[in-house]
């Protein structure tokens, strides 16, 4: 897995079946395949590829709500 | 640290907090007494962590809704899904909550142990490839949750047909907001003041579809953030609704919310899914067009079609009381078995498994207080 620690535990809620998505700060855009590499908003170090089609076009340095690999808002 | 910190911190500066308490404490009518149903499993979530009920007045009263797409899955789709697992071909991938929901004889878990190639995943993407890794074994994927999950779902499907992944199938367990809404406000026992609305399912569906809460049932919604000042400012929203004689739904969200949602989301969602005629809910029973199936167009990637599966309906054990708890009927403790026969390490109900769930929620971060509230 590319950087995300498991959240499905009972001290943190699951970040993939809760229905809550997490912030991430967008690292680096590859357009062509629709990707971003993105860290999380609280923890730089959780680093995970995210889908982007639904928010695009996205740029390096801007910040997306992300729900189960998948950016669904952008975070104001 | 990034700028991001700082935004999130803001949202969880405990004398802000306060600040808000006490304009809740000044809102309230003291001789009237409001329940206010979080429908979304994240809410309850934080609602717990945070300690917010705490920082209510006594006649302000939290309870939790139908959000969390585990516990509301029934036993007999856990037995199905199973079922799939047990073909030797297949490696059956789902979310790490839904290792642990018990069907009618064992988990997807015990079944991994017993022999199934069951692994855990964090996005469907994550399925997928797992599928090209895997070129000789098919891969399916237990696809669950609502509104906020299902775009992923259907993108990754897309992704699959155009990559054409063949030995890729899925699972849809995807459900439906407003269904089981109404199917609430319907209930005859169910007596509730207001809603405060589920802040990621919207970003997706936006505050539309819940418009029908305020025009037919007379409740006012309002759509919230996941902080504790944004669930606190959310309630004091609501209280001044009621104490106006206003009813609407409201964004309190707005900084991630748009009022249509997203709308590349339900185009991508309506490519790919269908409504189910009905779905069974745990505790809520069928609830009619309340679920998504792949659609016609995408029937060759539908799991249920590629394997046989038993479909059979499974009642929920006796001495849960997981539906009343869904329903906001009773708090979580209030239940026969909670904390007992019931526990996070050995769950009866769903609740207790998934820590969205009310029962998982309360016994992590409010068992010491309830029993104080209780004696």
């Amino acid at each position: 897995m590319d950087g995300l620690a498991p959240r499905c535990d009972h001290t943190e809620g699951c970040i993939t079946c809760g229905d809550e998505a997490i912030a991430m700060e967008v690292l680096a855009v590859d357009a062509e395949r629709g990707l971003a590499l993105c860290a999380k908003a609280e923890d730089s170090s959780a680093r995970s590829t995210v889908e982007t089609a639904l928010v695009e076009p996205v740029a390096a340095g801007e910040r997306l709500l992300v729900h189960a690999g998948t950016a669904i808002a952008r975070a104001a | 640290m990034s700028g991001g910190m700082k935004f999130v911190e803001e949202f969880r500066d405990a004398a802000l907090g306060k600040v808000v308490a006490g304009e809740i404490l000044a809102a309230v009518d003291p001789h009237r007494h409001y329940k206010l149903m979080e429908v979304c499993g994240g809410h309850t979530h934080s609602i717990y962590r945070y300690g917010i009920d705490d920082l209510l007045p006594e006649n302000v009263e939290l309870v939790h809704g139908p959000g969390c797409p585990v516990c509301v899955i029934p036993m007999g789709r856990v037995d199905d899904g199973i079922a799939i697992a047990r073909n030797e071909e297949v490696i059956f991938t789902c979310f790490g909550d839904m290792l642990r929901v018990p069907g009618s004889e064992r988990s997807l878990l015990e079944a991994k142990a017993e022999g199934a190639d069951v692994r855990m995943v964090y996005s469907p993407l994550d399925a997928l490839r797992t599928a090209k890794a895997n070129p000789d074994r098919e891969v399916v994927f237990f696809a669950i949750g609502f509104e906020t999950t299902a775009p992923s779902t259907a993108l990754t499907m897309m992704r699959a047909r155009a990559e054409g992944v063949t030995n890729f199938s899925c699972m849809c367990n995807h459900v439906t907001i407003v269904p089981p809404l109404r199917a609430l406000l319907d209930s005859p026992d169910l007596r509730l003041d207001g809603f405060i609305g589920p802040g990621h399912v919207s970003t997706v569906v936006g505050a539309r579809p819940f418009e029908f809460i305020p025009a037919d049932y007379g409740k006012p919604v309002v759509i919230s953030g996941f902080e504790p000042l944004d669930v606190l400012q959310t309630v004091l929203m609501i209280i001044n609704q009621l104490d106006e004689g206003r009813c609407e739904v409201e964004n309190q969200y707005t900084r991630v919310v748009p009022y249509e949602g997203n709308l590349r989301a339900l185009e991508v969602m309506a490519q790919v899914f269908e409504l189910r005629p009905h779905f069974e809910w745990r505790g809520l029973g069928f609830i009619s067009q309340s679920a998504l199936k792949l659609s016609d167009s995408y029937a060759e990637f539908d799991a249920e079609l590629r394997y046989s599966v038993p479909g059979v309906r499974v009642a929920d054990p006796k001495a849960c009381q997981c539906g009343e708890v869904l329903k906001g009927v009773i708090k979580p403790w209030e239940c026969k078995v909670f904390g007992t026969a019931c526990t996070p390490e050995h769950a009866i109900g769903t609740c207790m498994v998934s820590p969205e769930g009310a029962c998982a929620a309360y016994y992590n971060y409010g068992r010491f207080a309830s029993e104080k509230a209780v004696v």
